[in-house]
């Protein structure tokens, strides 16, 4: 029986110790998800598992026998591969040619054809959903496309084992589907895949088994996935209830209309990425940005805060206009920035703490001298909030603190001014789970104090459990904003499914009202809601009540009646005015994608409600697999 | 948890405390290791050679760090932001053409002025096209290192100029408590800049720059206008050496500054600085130039033919360096 094994595995990063006694056993033919909270260490294991990183101690073997690997190359030869959310791909050269990049290292005349064929029997592996050009410049693909991408190069490798670092932070509800169906072929084919995530129910759709890690140990291996229920795996992964890690009490509060606004962004753009965002911010509300990455989260707030530039729609800070040309004059009228990427935005390697902690200072500063004195107090008082040792870390180098200690320091560099409005770009991002507790219950803090706070995440259990309110972003669109005890994960991956899944559900939506006239919609329905993803036509007759991104209770609706008692035919309006037909939508694999339905201004005569039903599921499933397929060359 | 509590010693805050002796402060301070060196470079030539510790050969020692010293303060500037002027050499001849050609016109404070702008404007011109052209510094001041040079040539009809106002010579000829004047100046030059590079706002700019622009830009800092302000510097230093160069010799040739751009480059890097930005000090810098010019002059009194000069020099160079950079790991691994 051949497996791979790694057991006792330890590595500490300067002062972090990332793993203590780290294990995972996988075998071929499964999926195993490796699973923890953020900062538990799957990353770290993933990537000693992959080569990348040399462990300090611990044994890998492979098939039985003890394996070393120096280099990434090690690892692949020994048919092990990685698979990142960020690829690693040549983008000016074509699908085929990034395949089979690695021949191009080997000796002797490259025979083209002979790797075109092979390219294209790999692309045969992963089956029809893949639908990639092999000539197709990698630069024209979408993000799940150039994992597929990623995929096949390790396929090309021979690889035995492929690991799967987070794969569907990036993609669609769709894409996520057609990856997971992919996944399943490969192990099917006697694979064994490593499914990294910390989404659980991903989890329980597509693996087999599970290795637990907290905070670098060991807590469960092999558990076989059918033995367990969501709540025992989470508790496993965090060691306590989820409810503690965001520190709220029950229930979410509503923020009331007497607290100001503090930020009102309307219809901002800056091209590319921010197409049309609206939404308002109070004090001391917290407001979630949510949405996949690539939706304009970030360059969201960048464009307020003055890093980009706004070419069309209003920032108001406080009631008044507010265009900041830079992130000086940002900082000036009362904003704060916690950047997304630590090392890349926020972290100067070569200032001490003390400096780092005051930079924010010295850019909205005026004058020559420097002024560090005037800070000393304030200083010292952040620390003590943030529950940082004063002494040892002010002269200290940056670089040397764990991810979850930068990630403070730079927060205290935002507050050390005293900000009205604090904008957080995934503020827990590569911080351990003490820290991250500590981080919401600060935000929570801050926003206590009457501070707007704005955060970006890309985690949505984390924005549900952070945020009073979420705004969703697709495709550089606001959405939506809705009450955050209003809404689940699932709801929220359905509004920030981008525009290029989503269009092929709107075309069907569209044919449909050519067709029978009236409103035809995508919506959900549950808890005493409807959410409604998308909405077409224009006879104001037949509204049923709710328009794209709305989510009003079922009575608020013209169409309570259907809303409330799902049937197969047309059920009619109380007032007699609207006919109502609503069809489940499921993807391949059973799982749910809402409801389509249709609302006629006039009593369906002569339209056979079965065979329609019938039509619309089947242009839907096209649709769906289309949407999973073609996702990539309309962007 | 661990790592909350414990965080590793750094560099700035020695492990060695409780022990300040000789050696920790040899492994830990960069400043204090080149004055050692210094020391005993000057140890070894002044038993070599009896001219060395003459009163002649100080003073002459002294003029040349003068010129390297201050083309090197600018390009410490540039260095810090992560940046590279190569157009420094053929600057000072650029300007000392001008500050010649001005002076058959104008009097002494007017010349200076229009040599100081002439170098001025080379400067700007390098820092717009760097900063807001986004063109590689490398490229952008080799393309004037050669426009200099060129227009030096133009100007002068490639002709040196001689027959200047005495009155310049007093710049190199006077002295104070038997220090020459320019001395004197490198040295309040110096000390200004190490206040602007410690104590302003700007100075701290040009490290975080040079550090992670990108978090520069995100606090507020006037990122894009230091840039410039690093190389418009840069440019006025050429011209001050061009003006010291001039009172020296009274006389002005085309191609005086050839070659001193690696000087100046080297100075720095000896000095401590990194070339990828954001490390490095104006002390070490001086240091460094010191140590150029000791090095140079010692291989002079040592009759070593100037064929060899330049691989000694050179080889000097990458051995500096490399022993910084394994003492500076060995401490990062501590």
């Amino acid at each position: 029986m051949t497996s791979l094994e790694l057991s006792d595995i330890w590595k500490a990063f300067g002062a972090t110790q990332a793993l203590a006694g780290a294990a995972i056993v996988v075998k071929p033919g499964e999926v195993h998800a490796l699973v923890g909270a953020n900062g538990a260490g799957k990353s770290t294991l993933s990537r000693i598992i992959s080569g990348q990183v040399r462990p300090d101690r611990g044994s890998i073997t492979l098939d039985g026998n003890p394996i070393r690997f120096g280099r990434a190359r090690d690892a692949i030869l020994h048919g092990i591969c990685i698979v990142t959310q960020e690829t690693s791909l040549a983008p000016d050269l074509s699908v085929l040619e990034n395949i089979m990049l690695p021949h191009l290292a080997l000796p002797g005349r490259l025979r083209w054809r002979r790797l075109r064929e092979k390219g294209q029997a790999l692309v045969g592996e992963l089956g029809k959903e893949a639908g990639l050009d092999l000539d197709a410049p990698v630069s024209n693909l979408s993000i799940g496309q150039r994992q597929l991408v990623e995929i096949l190069k390790a396929l090309a490798l021979d690889s035995r084992f492929i690991i799967f670092d987070e794969p569907t932070a990036p993609l669609s509800p769709h894409e996520a589907e057609r990856l997971f169906a992919i996944m399943r072929r490969l192990a099917a084919r006697g694979r064994g895949l490593i499914f990294v995530s910390h989404r659980l129910e991903e989890i329980f759709t597509i693996a087999d088994r599970v290795t637990v890690l907290r905070e670098g140990k060991l807590v469960e291996g092999n558990l076989a996935i059918g033995s367990l229920s969501q709540g025992e795996l989470v508790r496993l992964m965090v060691g306590r209830d989820l409810q503690d890690i965001y520190g709220r009490n029950a229930g979410r509060r509503a923020i009331p209309d007497s607290h100001p606004v503090v930020l009102r962004v309307r219809n901002l753009a800056s091209p590319p990425m921010v197409r049309d965002v609206s939404f308002e911010v109070r004090a001391g509300e917290v407001l979630g940005l949510a949405g996949l990455v690539g939706a304009g989260r970030s360059e969201t707030i960048e464009t307020i805060f003055g890093l980009r530039r706004a070419t069309a729609g209003s920032v108001e800070l406080d009631g008044k206009a507010f265009a900041a040309r830079s992130s000086r004059e940002a900082i000036r009228a009362g904003i704060g920035l916690i950047p997304e990427d630590r090392r890349g935005q926020a972290i100067v390697p070569d200032f001490s703490v003390r400096e780092n902690l005051l930079l924010a200072h010295l850019g909205a500063r005026s004058g020559v001298g420097l002024g560090y004195a005037s800070r000393t107090a304030a200083i010292r008082d952040l620390l003590a909030l943030l529950d940082l040792p004063e002494r040892r870390l002010l002269d200290a180098n940056m670089l040397t603190f764990s991810g979850g200690m930068q990630q403070k320091v730079i927060m205290a560099r935002g507050l050390l001014l005293s900000p009205r409005l604090l904008l957080l770009d995934e503020p827990t991002r590569g911080v351990d789970i003490a820290t991250r507790s500590s981080i919401y219950a600060l935000l929570r803090r801050i926003a206590g104090e009457g501070v707007a706070c704005v955060v970006v995440s890309s985690d949505f259990e984390e924005i549900l459990g952070i945020s009073d309110r979420i705004t969703v972003l697709s495709d550089g669109v606001s959405v939506t904003t809705l009450p955050s005890h209003l809404v689940d994960v699932e709801k929220l991956a359905m509004f920030a499914a981008p525009r290029t899944s989503a269009e092929k559900t709107h075309t069907v939506l569209s044919d449909l009202v050519a067709r029978q006239g009236g409103m035809a919609y995508w919506v959900i329905v549950d808890a005493g809601r409807v959410f409604c993803f998308d909405r077409v036509g224009t006879d104001a007759a037949a509204d049923p009540g709710f328009a794209a991104g709305g989510f009003p209770l079922l009575a608020e609706t013209s169409i309570a009646a259907a809303l409330a008692n799902p049937s197969a035919g047309f059920v009619p309006s109380a007032d007699g005015a609207r006919w109502t037909l609503l069809v489940p939508v499921s993807g391949q694999r059973g799982h749910s994608f809402g409801t389509v339905g249709l609302t006629l201004a006039r009593p369906p005569d002569g339209i056979d409600a079965a065979a329609l039903s019938g039509s619309i599921a089947g242009s839907l499933n096209e649709a769906i697999d289309h949407g999973m397929t073609g996702a990539g060359y309309a962007a | 948890m661990n790592a909350e509590n414990a965080p590793a010693p750094s560099p700035s805050a020695p492990a060695a405390k409780p022990r300040r002796t000789v050696l920790s402060l040899l492994a830990t301070n960069i400043e204090f290791r080149m004055v050692v060196v210094i020391l005993f470079v000057m140890l070894v030539l002044s038993l070599a050679s009896p001219y060395f510790l003459t009163v002649k050969n100080m003073l002459n020692v002294a003029d040349q760090s003068v010129i390297v010293g201050m083309v090197s303060l600018g390009e410490t500037l540039v260095i810090l932001i992560g940046g590279i002027d190569l157009s420094v050499g053929s600057l000072v001849g650029l300007s000392g053409i001008v500050l010649g050609l001005t002076m058959r016109h104008l009097g002494l404070a007017e010349s200076f002025a229009v040599c100081l702008g002439a170098g001025a404007l080379a400067g700007l011109a390098n820092g717009l096209i760097i900063t807001y052209g986004r063109i590689a510094p490398f490229v952008v001041t080799l393309g004037m290192m050669s426009i200099g040079a060129s227009l030096a040539y133009v100007l002068s009809g490639a002709n040196s100029i001689s027959g200047l106002p005495p009155g310049l010579g007093t710049l190199s000829a006077d002295t104070i408590i038997g220090i020459p004047l320019d001395f004197w100046c490198l040295l309040v030059v110096y000390a200004v800049c190490y206040w602007f590079l410690t104590s302003t706002k700007g100075g701290r700019t040009l490290y975080a720059l040079g550090s992670n622009p990108e978090a520069a830009r995100v606090v507020g800092l006037r990122v894009a206008a230091w840039s410039v302000i690093a190389y418009v510097v840069s440019g006025v230093m050429s011209s001050v050496a061009a003006i010291f160069l001039a009172s020296r010799i009274l006389s002005i040739d085309p191609i005086g500054g050839q070659g001193l751009e690696l000087d100046a480059i080297a100075a720095v890097v000896i000095g401590g600085a990194s070339l990828f930005g954001g490390r490095g000090s104006i002390i070490g810098t001086l240091l460094g130039v010191f140590v150029m010019v000791f090095i140079r002059n010692g291989l002079n009194l040592l009759n070593v033919s100037p064929y060899w000069q330049g691989t000694a020099i050179g080889s000097i160079i990458i051995i500096a360096v490399l022993v910084e950079r394994v003492l500076s790991g060995a401490r990062r691994r501590a």
